[in-house]
């Protein structure tokens, strides 16, 4: 019963296996100007296994950003856990940790591609110093080393070599956003967190971007979670899906179920509008 | 009330009006515990409440405040600028000192006991009991890579280096080297990345594991900040470019003769150039025919 997706990745064999990443209870509550309380997202509970991609699809405004904003540290949720098992052996919340610990889990457990690569890169610095900064971060102190890494990186997203030394802020929508993409692999981070990597960009550059990272996952084995509206990338992408609104998860399964005969009506919406 | 200048002109009134150094006690106190604190956490920028002085700001008055702290009558003091003890400035500094205090003026490195510099360090090894105190513009070794004052002193606090590493890469992939001349960072006790104000390179090796006290002070940032005897300073390098200081190939001092002196370059009437020791002392010393000790590694 096992069904590929339609990515070819076979859903990974969870039967005892321990997950990368164990969420529970995730809520995010902001107050608005009046004082009311605004849920974000609330009681969000997933797991992610090692070499799986996990989609979270909803609308804008279903809380599925602020999920990965959670994850990456660039917010503080209201309660909830998360055991990251690359993170102190998964023994710890990931939210309790101190600030150091905080960098540490941003620079070499996890990585995060923004929608706006300007949230990702430093475009001031190199395409190539964007990568270095990982791997400075990581203690490595051989110039040659990180050009080296770095060439390596941007080889694989396909970023031209003699642009290595230009500053991302000359490059084009698609290029800034492969840049960005071979600096979250800088380091081998346990878990890539993808933001909407597509949205804002024209669809035949769409198409090679989701090639790329559908390529990347398959060589590299690559555990991520990708969160986008449209489920197209969601089809493409993840072997698993959260279905997201109104800050709840509605509908949790294999993608391909969920695209065949999704049981929420939020979902079947979603589906129906998809356009095959 | 006697102006600055009657003060200067007139020794036998100098205190008249005026603490004794100048700065009132509660200051000398403050700058005193602030040291304490330096002393104690090498490379860590201390702020403490930086005075008024009878100089501008950006003129030395950090190096003022910490040498007006610390001298006593029996010292003997020696003010440098640029190497030179003639300075208009050096001159002017040294001055007020004395005749705040009684203490003795010297131009003699080795004869010092508290020396206040700008932007060198003496050619000459300096020994256990001196201290060197050296005027800092920019205390701030993070200022180029992080415009927030917070956010550095939470990126010290965390020892987070990396964008400064990534400066340092930058340079290097743009200029083929790191082209930090003056003020090449450095890093403190293997712990604190420092500014060791914008001496030339010629001296940052200097700093490692010396048998003097080295004292920082910023009057307008108001930071003080320590590198006590026998502490490693380590220059921020790359394993494949290490550091290294100037060098000047074939030249010599034009007055001295000496060549393991840091060199100045200056025109000369008919458009040429000559080349002269920056340390006027040493370079004296060695015209006068005496030993001078400049190894200051062993």
């Amino acid at each position: 019963m096992e069904a590929l997706t339609e990515s070819g990745i076979r859903p990974p064999d969870t039967a005892g296996e321990q997950p990368l990443l164990r969420v529970e209870g995730l809520t995010k509550h902001y107050q608005s100007a009046s004082g009311s309380r605004i849920v974000a997202c609330e009681d969000v509970t997933f797991d992610v296994y090692p070499g799986e991609v996990l989609g979270i699809v909803g609308e804008s405004g279903s809380g599925k950003s602020t999920v990965l904003q959670c994850l990456f540290q660039d917010v503080i949720p209201t309660s909830g856990e998360a055991y990251l098992s690359s993170f102190l052996g998964g023994s710890r919340n990931i939210w309790d940790a101190d600030r150091r610990e905080r960098r540490h889990l941003r620079t070499h457990d996890m990585s995060m591609v923004y929608q706006n690569p300007r949230q990702g890169l430093n475009l001031m610095v190199t395409a190539g110093g964007n990568i270095a900064e990982r791997l400075l971060a990581a203690e490595w102190r051989k110039v040659a080393d990180i050009r080296a890494k770095a060439s390596d990186y941007l080889s694989r997203t396909e970023v031209p070599l003699d642009r290595m030394d230009d500053f991302p802020a000359f490059f084009s929508g698609g290029m800034q956003q492969r840049v960005q993409i071979a600096k979250a692999l800088a380091n081998n981070p346990a878990l890539v967190l993808l933001d909407e990597l597509t949205t804002g960009l024209d669809v035949s550059v769409q198409a090679g971007v989701l090639d790329l990272v559908r390529d990347i996952q398959h060589r590299l084995g690559m555990t991520a979670i990708v969160v986008s509206h449209d489920l197209g990338v969601i089809r493409l992408l993840a072997d698993r899906t959260l279905v997201m609104k109104d800050g709840h998860v509605v509908e949790a399964g294999l993608t391909d179920q969920i695209l065949e005969d999704p049981q929420h009506p939020y979902t079947q919406l979603l589906v129906n509008c998809v356009t095959h | 009330m006697s102006s600055v200048s009657t003060l200067l002109e007139d020794r036998g009134a100098a205190f008249a009006g005026y603490s004794f150094a100048f700065l009132d006690d509660m200051a000398k106190r403050e700058i005193r515990r602030a040291i304490l604190k330096g002393i104690a956490i090498p490379g860590h920028q201390v702020p403490f409440g930086s005075r008024e002085m009878p100089i501008a700001r950006g003129w030395g008055t950090g190096g003022l405040q910490l040498t007006l702290a610390l001298v006593g009558g029996s010292d003997v003091i020696k003010v440098i600028d640029q190497g030179d003890d003639a300075s208009v400035n050096a001159v002017n500094l040294r001055r007020l000192i004395a005749k705040t205090t009684g203490a003795t003026e010297t131009l003699d490195t080795a004869a010092a006991t508290l020396i206040q510099t700008r932007h060198r360090i003496p050619e000459e090894v300096m020994r256990e009991g001196q201290v060197l105190i050296l005027q800092v513009p920019i205390p701030e070794p993070l200022r180029l890579v992080e415009r927030s004052v917070a956010a550095a002193r939470s990126m010290h606090a965390e020892m987070d280096y990396s964008r400064m590493w990534l400066a340092l890469y930058e340079d290097i992939v743009r200029r083929g080297e790191v082209s930090a001349g003056a003020g090449y960072p450095v890093m403190v006790n293997g712990r604190f990345v420092m500014a060791p104000s914008p001496i030339p390179r010629w001296d940052i090796p200097k700093l490692d594991n010396a048998r003097c006290l080295f004292l920082f002070g910023a009057g307008r940032e108001k930071r003080i900040y320590v590198v006590p005897p026998f502490t490693k300073v380590e220059p921020l390098e790359f394993d494949d470019y290490p550091f290294d200081t100037e060098h000047f190939d074939g030249k010599a001092c034009a007055l001295s003769g000496v060549t393991d002196a840091y060199l100045v370059e200056s025109p000369t009437e008919d458009g040429g150039s000559r080349w002269t020791a920056s340390d006027t002392n040493y370079a004296d010393k060695v015209l006068a025919g005496l030993e001078v000790d400049t190894k200051w590694k062993r």
